[in-house]
């Protein structure tokens, strides 16, 4: 089950959406993606409010990739939020962005980014980035997420005191 | 009289003595009244000081009832003696000051002085006057208090200087005031135009940059996954939308690069200029045999200098000398370095065998969007990010060139001390 948690992704252009799901593809990544198209949805998602209160449609993701410019909230304001979340805090988090200010990786990092990757020009390149993270980050890496779930799990167990 | 040798006067009268009704001759009175003319002679002295002072020197009674009155008072208030002796002293107060004359009044019966208060009067004519005034008691012969002596000095003119400084101090501080809120204000409108700028240039990595991925994305993957349906001409195409993208993407790279150049905080290092300048040509396959020949000359003393900026700085200069060379002609490129200026700059040159640059060009070089050649594949802002960045460093750049004879570009920073030194 672990191994196909989704992952989200949270990127407000159409255009590098098909580019990594393509790549995806290419790469050959079992885990879905999910997209969500700003930040305010990406709090959602994580926060399982909204749409998205379906956990079986839904899972929390095992990774989540973060573009930093989306129109209302940021992705720092989603890091931000994210690292102050119990039940998601330890997730780890890839920012994808075009931007290569130190100002921008500096901040991503200080809010607990886990990672910062700048968008690639070209398909070729994104494909060699997407191995990338599917070799480190879904096969080699062992994050946390999965102990959280496990709590999570045991506090959901059915205990029933009343029949005591 | 009689005026003797001596400087004794003598004031002599006779009269004539008679013994019933006999006259019997005269009796000579001689009176000796030397210290009563010497005493006449000072009181007249006195009279003439107090006459010709330019200050108003009256006398009053403890009733405040004007005695005498001198032809400076006379000046200043605008009275003759006739109009005021006898007369009140508060003819001269203003109605706002009628309890000053009590109060001096009070203090003079104690036998206090009232030494250079200044005040207002009023003239003869109504107007008003500032002065300083002086009043002493007077007392008789035996130390009772009779009267008060008065002097009262004119001065207007130096209120009024008191007060035009005072204006003109208002008035200067006010302007500096005025210059602090606009030199605040102006700050403000820069750091204003500098956030906007920043904006802009980060509106430049981002949006710009988005459309252009997606441009150069799909032109790709057309290219790839339909490959079998495109003529060539159709590729050739592709290959035009995909060189164009590249450029455009090259072009808000430079852009952004200059930016960050021109606005950065540059913290200056020891740098090991040499060392720097193999870390290039080492990372850079252009640099290298055959594509290009590039030897560093001599020795290459320490600079002082922002790492980043001047490896950005170096590789420009290297990139545009390893470039902009005749077709077929293989780039040759010497470096090497003098101190200047006292020893206390160091300057790195680079020559080169390409094309040169005329004398028009030159000038023009290291503006920012300024391309010499058409032919040659360049955004124009290489050498605006080196003058910019040499600058921030403290340097200076520069070139000697001319058409056909290749260029030697210099950089000059400071010199780095070395720690024995």
């Amino acid at each position: 089950m672990i191994l196909t948690k989704p992952i989200l992704y949270a990127e407000d252009d159409p255009n590098d959406v098909f580019f990594m799901q393509r790549a995806f593809q290419q790469a050959g990544i079992v885990n879905p993606l999910h997209i969500v198209t700003n930040g305010t949805l990406a709090i959602d998602y994580l926060a399982g409010a909204g749409p998205y209160a379906n956990r079986e449609i839904y899972p929390l993701p095992c990774l989540v990739l973060l573009d930093l410019n989306m129109p209302g909230k940021s992705g720092l304001d989603v890091l931000k939020w994210i690292r102050t979340q119990p039940s998601v805090s330890t997730l780890p988090i890839v920012v994808i962005t075009s931007s290569n200010q130190d100002s921008d990786i500096h901040r991503a990092y200080l809010l607990g980014a886990n990672g910062y990757l700048i968008k690639p020009g070209k398909p070729d390149e994104l494909l060699v980035m997407v191995k990338g993270i599917r070799d480190y980050w879904l096969a080699q890496n062992r994050s946390p997420a999965s102990w959280v779930n496990l709590v999570d799990e045991q506090k959901s167990a059915p205990t029933n005191p009343q029949t005591e | 009289m009689l005026e003797l040798s001596d400087d004794r006067i003598l004031e002599r009268f006779s009269r004539i003595q008679s013994v019933q009704g006999g006259n019997v001759g005269r009796v000579w009175s001689l009176c000796d009244i030397t210290s009563r003319n010497r005493a006449e002679e000072v009181r007249v002295r006195l009279a003439a000081i107090v006459e010709s002072s330019d200050d108003a020197i009256l006398s009053k009674t403890l009733d405040g009832i004007i005695a005498t009155w001198n032809t400076g008072a006379e000046r200043i208030f605008g009275y003759a003696p006739s109009e005021v002796i006898g007369q009140p002293v508060t003819i001269l107060i203003p109605a706002d000051r009628a309890n000053e004359e009590p109060q001096i009044l009070e203090k003079l019966k104690r036998g206090e002085r009232i030494d250079h208060y200044e005040t207002v009067r009023r003239r003869k004519d109504g107007t008003l006057l500032d002065i300083a005034l002086t009043v002493s008691p007077v007392k008789d012969a035996n130390g009772r208090i009779i009267g008060a002596s008065k002097i009262a000095r004119d001065i207007t003119e130096r209120k009024r200087t008191e007060r035009a400084l005072r204006e003109a101090q208002a008035k200067l501080s006010r302007y500096a005031e005025d210059l602090e809120k606009q030199v605040a204000e102006r700050t403000a409108t820069l750091r204003e135009t500098i956030g906007e700028l920043e904006a802009f240039s980060y509106s430049i990595s981002h949006d710009l940059r988005a459309p252009l991925r997606a441009m150069q994305g799909f032109a790709l993957i057309l290219a790839e996954e339909c490959a079998s349906q495109i003529s060539p001409e159709g590729k050739e195409y592709i290959r035009r939308i995909t060189t164009a993208a590249e450029r455009m993407d090259r072009l808000t790279q430079d852009v952004l690069n200059y930016s960050r150049v021109a606005r950065a905080e540059l913290p200056l290092e020891r740098i090991d200029t040499e060392k720097l300048l193999r870390d290039i040509l080492e990372s850079y396959p252009m640099f290298h045999a055959p594509a290009a020949d590039i030897q560093l000359e001599g020795t290459f003393p320490l600079v002082l200098g922002n790492q980043a900026v001047l490896t950005q700085c170096i590789s420009n200069l290297l990139g545009n000398a390893v470039k902009f060379v005749a077709p077929g002609v293989t780039p040759r490129v010497r470096v090497w370095a003098e101190k200047v200026g006292d020893g206390k700059m160091v300057r790195l040159f680079f020559k080169d065998n390409g094309l040169g640059i005329d004398k028009e060009a030159q000038e023009m070089i290291f503006g920012i969007f300024q391309r010499v050649s058409q032919s040659y594949e360049g955004t124009g802002i290489g050498l605006a990010i080196v003058k910019k960045g040499v600058e921030r460093m403290g340097g200076a750049v520069g070139l000697e060139s001319g058409l056909a004879q290749g260029s030697t570009f210099w950089l000059e920073l400071n010199g780095a001390k070395i720690d024995n030194e």
